[in-house]
């Protein structure tokens, strides 16, 4: 009994796991009949197997899921994200049965009708938040998941001890058939002794395999973390795996898994701002976290990259000096480079407060103990303001690779086949190589590589048996962005290697990633494909290289570019609106109480500031409210919103408004109507509103302002205006634009410069003449328009 | 007992006392593979038992000129840190048990002995040094350099 429980528990645990995942995946297109048929036969092997042991709990459980999900099979009920999170809080409840389980022996005793009822669904239709885009795993994929999960445990140093057992057979079988051959032995020994070969490599394949994991598997748990964290804090976040196909050895990839996981909670709670700061940054509004594995030489690597605000490395050094991890004479003393590290400092936490998701007390450091721990590093990529990439490169020592055998100097190297592009003959059509200045350049199809001599990199002379007509290129790509060709004698056949590391001193070489042993037992050297760059010291960098491509990325970009985007948001009164995204200068979030009702309308107080807003009334009660400042290059409106909910691309098709007014069409989005807001009606509402202060005004010089009236009655009026003023007779910094002269009638203005427009003020309000070209002091707007005359400046 | 048991070798020209506990075993070597780059005490690597061993030149770890592999040369296999060497002996001659004990080395050696050699012990009438194996790992050069 206890072994059968136990191979439930393992099996359950293992398959909540993927499910979690396949949910996800689903709920991201609910089409996808061969995943809901997975996610379903999963859940009925629980049924069945829990029904056998006798566990009423699980049973209910996996019984409801099964029927919801049934219903949907047969087209009863819909699919949403209601049912999503029904079906994964079974799920979780399961996996917390599972565990009481495996501690206790016995099923707990509970109830679960609230995750029961949950799913029977009496919770509000789509919640406003959905992770957009989570990675469709391809249908063969899952389906060869399932088969695995038929499966038993063994001890790794078991495994270890078959495969040593193993390549010694081969080995073992080598020498023999070598034996047999120079014997001249019976044609029917031969024949069966090949039998016997064959079953041996295939038995060495599967052996090969045991340790190994794809590491989809680590990746399995992620989308569903994903999804139920950026629902949880209001973002919107697209998630995408790559690279699953990668092998890893399972011991590594117990080590890695929890750092991963943190890496990405980090990234979704501190890396990916809030909406509003994201349109505000001017970024699409879903934030991507793209999960990558590759393996680069020796190495595995795997990359969590987000496009959120990255990290500041002074904000961080701020941080350490607060937290007393850090003196502020040591914080003079590091590099930009130190001070991201800081992250990795035991007791540092990024974020200002700690929330509820990350500040757990698992920190960065805990990871990069982790990953050391395992031979590994992590590495960071910051772009202040653009996102930030952490990079875990773990060893692959165990790791079986397919490698590609070249001939070099006569004698024979391996290269990681995942970092192979392209393999052709030096003497084919498409390839040129040019002399250039004592380096050598290959052009493959317009595209041009720095080319590589494997025998030169390694201080060895060609081998004068090799034919010159095999010479061959292989096109390698170490890592993102990089590419050389790569010259070799010959190229050989491709093997599945099992990859050793060589002894430190040939590691140290830089030349190699490690050794392995092929069938025919003679050890064939790893290339570290980066390495020999290093060694080559060629910039191997594609950026810059084809001028055609880029062009073409560019001319894309701008196109997309070019697209009017519609910034969609939900109105005060819970409507859905848009308006163009380029209208908008920013997203403010303001305290109610920075609104005020004055001269008979709403203004904001934003900073040192004060805007118009479009309200009839300042908004009751405390709390904080967003607005949106729309910016028509000379002034500001702020348009109150409850939430901004996306960025789409504005549809061709819009229909008009009848009358102009505040809304100026109806557009569909994503099939619901969406109300256009016409930023040129609002505007002109607001037309007189504040001036833009970034504007330059002109400036005003007050002459002979004796009594003070110039600068206590005068100066506000024209400061109203647009105008500066400048006040006094001291000899100004600047030249004005015009100048006021407030100089007795009869007197002539002393302060007169040839180039400087003047304009008299007087004190009668009758003119002295028809040839008087003076101003009466108190006609405020005779004087506006003589300003404007002279300098063109703005009026009241 | 083990403690008393030593390999005797000739080893870059010069016979010397090898402590058996720090050899794994003595095997036969074909043709090794060449290792292009690296340093120059490293003689190639050879697979025995599915594992890849690397080949070390005592003669260059003590200052002389490296000597080819003679193939079915006989060759001193040690683990050191985890990594399977083996040293090139010229001669294997046998193993046996030297009851006299270790003495602190007298005299002066060439600096490429003085920095392999623990020590000194008589046997059959004469003075041999006692080597340490996974001195000859490292190469003094290039550390230097």
């Amino acid at each position: 009994m206890d072994d059968l429980l136990n191979d439930f528990l393992a099996e359950t645990a293992e398959i909540l796991a993927e499910a979690g995942g396949a949910i996800v995946a689903w709920e991201a297109d609910p089409a996808d009949r061969a995943q809901l048929d997975a996610i379903f036969r999963s859940v009925h092997t629980i049924k069945g197997s829990s029904g056998f042991l006798a566990l009423p709990r699980v049973t209910a459980l996996s019984h409801a899921a099964e029927d919801a999900l049934d219903q949907v099979r047969r087209g009863n009920r819909p699919a949403n994200a209601a049912l999503v999170t029904g079906v994964l809080g079974i799920v979780d409840r399961l996996s917390d049965l599972c565990t009481a389980l495996g501690q206790n022996g016995v099923e707990p005793a509970g109830n679960d009708r609230d995750v029961i009822g949950a799913l029977d669904g009496d919770i509000p239709e789509d919640a406003p938040f959905e992770v957009a885009g989570v990675p469709l795993r391809r249908d063969d994929d899952f389906s060869a998941e399932l088969q695995s999960w038929r499966s038993i445990r063994v001890p790794l140093p078991l495994l270890d001890s078959v495969m040593t057992g193993v390549t010694d057979i081969v080995l073992a079988r080598n020498e023999f058939a070598r034996m047999l051959r120079e014997s001249g032995a019976d044609l029917s020994v031969i024949a069966s002794f090949d039998r016997l070969s064959d079953s041996i490599a295939g038995m060495r394949q599967s052996v090969s395999q045991m340790r190994m994991q794809r590491i989809d598997k680590l990746f399995a748990p992620l989308p569903r973390i994903v999804r139920d964290l950026a629902k949880d804090m209001g973002k919107k976040i697209a998630f995408q795996t790559s690279g699953g196909e990668v092998e890893l050895d399972r011991e590594m990839m117990e080590n890695i898994r929890d750092p991963l996981i943190h890496i990405v909670r980090n990234a979704i709670d501190h890396g990916i701002e809030p909406l509003e700061d994201r349109v505000a940054a001017g970024k699409d509004i879903t934030a991507t976290i793209s999960v990558s594995a590759r393996q680069s030489g020796n190495q595995i690597e795997i990359e969590v990259r987000d496009d959120g605000r990255g990290l500041s490395p002074d904000a961080l050094t701020a941080k350490a000096i607060a937290s007393r991890l850090l003196t502020a004479t040591e914080a003079r003393a590091l590099g930009p480079k130190d001070k991201l590290d800081l992250i990795f400092r035991p007791g540092f936490s990024t974020a200002a407060k700690i929330t509820s998701v990350s500040g757990r007390g698992v920190g960065m450091d805990i990871v990069k103990a982790n990953v050391e721990k395992i031979g590994g590093i992590v590495e960071l990529r910051n772009e202040e303001g653009r996102g930030l990439t952490i990079l875990l490169r773990v060893p692959m020592t165990l790791t079986i690779i397919s490698g590609l055998m070249v001939r070099a100097a006569g004698q024979y190297f391996a290269i990681p086949r995942g970092a192979v592009r392209e393999i052709l003959l030096e003497s084919g059509d498409t390839v040129r190589i040019d002399q250039l200045g004592g380096g050598e350049l290959a052009t493959v199809r317009g595209e041009q590589f720095p080319l590589l001599r494997l025998e030169n990199i390694l201080g060895r002379a060609r081998d004068e048996a090799d034919d010159g007509d095999d010479r061959a290129l292989v096109i390698v790509r170490p890592g993102q962005g990089q590419s050389y060709a790569l010259s070799v004698a010959a190229i050989h056949d491709h093997e599945e290697l099992v990859i050793k590391p060589a002894a430190p001193m040939i590691m140290a070489t830089g030349l190699y990633a490690g050794t392995t042993l092929p069938d025919n037992g003679r050890p064939v050297l790893l290339l570290d494909v980066q390495g020999l760059l290093a060694t080559a010291a060629i910039d191997a960098s594609e950026a810059g290289r084809s001028q055609g491509r880029m062009a073409e990325a560019e001319a894309e970009a701008a196109a997309a570019r070019n697209a009017v985007q519609l910034l969609l948001f939900r109105d005060m009164n819970s409507r859905v609106r848009g308006v163009r995204l380029s209208v908008i200068e920013r997203v403010e979030e303001v305290p109610a109480s920075a609104l005020f009702e004055s001269a008979g309308r709403v203004q904001a107080q934003v900073g040192d500031d004060i805007f118009p807003v479009h309200a009839a009334a300042p908004p009751d009660g405390e709390g904080t409210l967003k607005l949106l400042r729309l910016y028509d290059g000379r002034s500001v409106l702020c348009y109150p919103i409850a939430e901004v909910i996306d960025i789409v691309r504005l549809p061709d098709v819009v229909q008009p408004s009848a009358a102009p007014g505040l809304i100026a069409g109806v557009v569909l989005v994503g099939g619901d109507p969406v109300e256009l807001i016409d930023p040129f009606w609002l505007m002109e509402q607001y037309a007189a509103g504040a001036p833009a202060p970034a504007l330059r005004q002109p400036l005003c010089r007050l002459a002979d302002d004796h009594d003070g009236w110039g600068g206590n009655f005068l100066a506000p009026i024209l400061r109203n205006a647009g105008y500066r003023v400048a006040l006094g007779d001291d000899a100004p910094d600047e030249a004005p634009d015009v100048l006021l002269c407030l100089t007795e009638e009869g007197q002539p203005c002393g302060h007169a410069d040839g180039d400087v427009p003047v304009i008299r003020l007087r004190t009668s309000i009758a003119a002295a003449g028809p040839e008087d070209e003076t101003v009466y002091r108190y006609d405020r707007q005779a004087l506006l328009d003589a300003l404007r005359r002279q300098v063109g400046g703005e009026s009241a | 007992m083990m403690d008393k048991l030593y390999l005797i070798a000739r080893i870059a020209d010069t016979r010397v006392a090898l402590r058996s506990r720090a050899i794994n075993s003595v095997v036969t070597v074909g043709t090794p593979v060449e290792v292009p780059g690296a340093p120059p005490h490293v003689a190639g690597l050879f697979a025995l038992r599915s594992r890849v061993f690397t080949l070390i030149d005592p003669h260059v770890v003590i200052g002389l000129p490296a000597v080819p592999v003679a193939p079915g040369q006989r060759v001193i296999v040690v683990d050191v840190a985890e990594h399977g060497y083996a040293l090139l002996a010229d001669e294997i001659e046998d193993v046996c048990f030297i009851e006299a004990a270790e003495t602190r080395i007298a005299g002066k050696l060439l600096p490429g002995w003085a920095r392999v050699a623990d020590a000194m012990i008589e046997h059959d009438g004469a003075s041999l040094l006692v080597v340490d194996p996974s001195h000859f790992i490292t190469l003094p050069a290039l550390k230097a350099a």
